[in-house]
């Protein structure tokens, strides 16, 4: 399957990137006042998800999900509110930027390294025992692949044949420290092996092609053939987290990944050169989203806080 | 010549694992969202029996046989659970819990908190604490642990009746629970208890957060739960023909505690005695008491004590296990302190 280049997929990449544009500009005066992890550089994955998931579906993400949740539909606004920590977010507040969880199109979210795939692991079980064909999505990093859960997950999603896919976003750097350095096999997608899964290692720069390796994933996963491993490769733009000195990473190839690797750019070239659309018709798409994104930040902006006297709400039921 | 089905057993003849079993036989019966996972408690029944015939009446889908990867079925029941499953997930000693305590503290206790009310956790997780003379990786209660983290429900029955009624509330209530059986009752009769309540056939509930005055008394007011319980009626009996008279306060849950019942017991004793079999500091006896001071004011008490394991890992040498777990002798031994 070759699909794309399509307007949509940009439309959704440019989207990503102008939510994590707007959430940067929380940072400096501590709206948001602790970690962020944007996904900027990242955004392909997302668009390449976003077109095979069903509402009844599952995604289970990462401390970097803002991405995940706009593909899985998450509506912006609550998110963008619990990320700048209003009591309009969709957790109230309570949860902030690495804790969303989102009840309506079941995304949900870990701030553990590797934790999101037993999560996973059990709505996949949940559909297995519903009968349904709805499938379950945890997301990790390259630096979940090497957690004791990563295993466990896999090989019972292999042993029951289960309806999970893992999205492995491989983009080289469990923080400071590269992929390499620490994996024993070259790929992380040949691991799939080990546990009867379906696996694939695929350019996660290309929203076309995550698209059709997710979908194909997704696929398998639904018809009841059991788990499927993707990896996408991917880079990250920023530090690990807004405020990290990124100094493990030479300034030379932080230049080239935002020259060479950049998903926007790349898919841009693609679309103009495949003639569904010119430069002009893709600067206004942007610049229409910008102003969209920056109206909403406004809007957001200006909702209160979480009043104290609720700190405690939302422990057990009977507070809720 | 005649096949004639064996009589069932007496009530009081079922152990606590059996009516452990019995209880979540009922909950399995009436709401089919509920499931099991766990190491060997499909065609095994649980190492205990606690599991015993559930395979068999609700099949492998909702009795799940685990490999050895509580990380990963732990993590499966939060992702059942926000599925809108209800299920109950036995780690086989509690001891265990360093592997998974990840999803149990992160995720089941604070999703509730972190979702802003979006998600219920109806989480059982049951599991088997206490001594058995296994020495110090399969020995320990760990309720302590649990209570200290905030968005968990914390159970430790003492009797046959309480066992089934605090599992039909755990699986019933939309909190998550941390269940934690006591080995060394798990296969005792229930006419063998000191402290002996009928456990009806037919469903009933009791509530997580009440505790009970096993023996009313009014000279001490001894505070204790799970197998403390059957030390502490055992003590009694002996200070009680030493004209001592013992209030013996059954907690039955950690979280939410009790306080009333307490400060009831010590407003007429002035007299407190907190034992645990858990480990001694930053846990359930300095809770109680410190508690009680706030809710009543150091003049009430006229005395106060602690008795519970002291800060060490739990030996393998009986005599050294004796000599640091709460026992009859022991907890006699610390009323009769507290009174001199």
């Amino acid at each position: 399957m070759n699909t794309g280049p399509t307007l949509e997929r940009f439309r959704r990449m440019l989207e990503m990137r102008h939510f994590d544009e707007a959430c940067l500009e929380g940072v400096p005066g501590f709206e948001i006042h602790g970690e962020l992890h944007t996904g900027i550089g990242q955004e392909a994955i997302g668009a390449g998800m976003a077109e095979s998931l069903r509402p009844g579906d599952a995604v289970v993400s990462t401390h970097r999900n803002h991405y995940h949740a706009l593909a899985k539909g998450v509506a912006l606004r609550p998110l963008l509110a619990e990320i700048f920590e209003k009591e309009t977010g969709l957790c109230r507040g309570r949860g902030g930027h690495m804790h969303p969880f989102d009840p309506a199109t079941n995304f949900s979210a870990t701030g553990i390294v590797g934790a999101s795939l037993p999560v996973a692991l059990g709505y996949a079980y949940a559909y297995r025992l519903r009968g349904t064909d709805d499938v379950a999505i945890g997301v990790t990093g390259d630096g979940g692949v090497n957690t004791g859960g990563f295993h466990e997950t896999l090989n019972m999603a292999g042993a029951w044949k289960l309806p999970l896919v893992v999205l492995v976003e491989n983009n080289l750097y469990g923080i400071s420290v590269p992929i390499e350095a620490v994996s024993a096999t070259a790929t992380l997608a040949e691991r799939a092996a080990a546990y009867g899964a379906w696996g694939r290692k695929v350019d996660g720069t290309d929203p076309d092609t995550v698209a059709d390796a997710f979908a194909e994933a997704v696929t398998h996963a639904r018809s009841g053939r059991g788990p499927a491993l993707l990896e996408a490769t991917c880079f990250r733009f920023r530090g690990h987290f807004e405020g990290d000195h990124d100094n493990y990473r030479p300034r030379e190839e932080k230049q080239r990944i935002r020259r060479d690797h950049d998903p926007l750019t790349l898919y841009r070239a693609k679309l103009t050169a495949a003639g569904v659309a010119d430069q002009a018709t893709l600067d206004a798409l942007a610049a229409q989203g910008k102003a969209a994104m920056a109206a909403l930040l406004a809007e957001v902006r200006a909702d209160a806080q979480p009043e104290a006297a609720g700190a405690l709400r939302y422990r057990f039921v009977e507070e809720a | 010549m005649t096949a004639t089905a064996a009589p069932p057993p007496a009530r009081d003849a079922l152990n606590v694992s059996q009516t452990i079993s019995e209880a979540l036989a009922i909950e399995m019966q009436r709401d089919e969202r509920v499931l099991l996972l766990g190491e060997d408690v499909a065609r095994n029944g649980g190492v205990f029996g606690c599991t015993r015939g559930l395979l068999e009446r609700f099949g492998e889908d909702r009795v799940r046989d685990t490999p050895i990867s509580e990380m990963g079925f732990t993590g499966m029941a939060v992702g059942l659970a926000m599925a809108g499953f209800r299920p109950v997930v036995e780690i086989m000693f509690v001891d265990f819990i360093g592997v998974c305590l990840e999803q149990v503290y992160n995720a089941i206790a604070k999703i509730p908190y972190m979702s802003g009310g979006g998600y219920r956790m109806p989480v059982v997780i049951k599991t088997a604490g206490g001594l058995i003379g296994s020495a110090a990786q399969h020995s320990q209660c760990l309720w302590g642990l649990f209570a200290h983290l905030p968005g968990l429900q914390v159970v430790a029955p003492s009797t046959p009746f309480d066992y089934r009624g605090l599992m039909a509330s755990a699986v019933e209530t939309d909190n998550p629970v941390v269940y934690i059986e006591h080995k060394g009752l798990l296969l005792k009769k229930g006419r063998d208890f000191r402290n002996q309540v009928p456990v009806p056939e037919a469903r009933y509930k009791v509530p997580i957060g009440k505790a009970r005055v096993v023996r009313p008394g009014g000279d001490v007011s001894l505070v204790t739960l799970s197998a403390g319980v059957e030390h502490a009626l055992e003590a009694a009996e002996v200070l009680a023909a030493e004209g001592i008279d013992v209030d013996v306060i059954d907690l039955r849950s950690v979280v939410p505690l009790d306080m009333e019942t307490v400060t009831q017991s010590v407003t007429r004793t002035g007299r407190l005695l907190v034992v645990d079999e858990d480990y001694l500091s930053f846990g359930l006896t300095g809770e109680v008491i410190t508690r009680t001071i706030e809710a009543l004011g150091p003049s009430a008490l006229q005395a106060v004590a602690r008795h519970a394991v002291p800060d060490v890992p739990i030996p393998a040498a009986r005599s050294l296990e004796q000599a640091v777990v709460p026992g009859a002798g022991s907890i006699a031994a610390a009323v009769r302190r507290l009174v001199a």
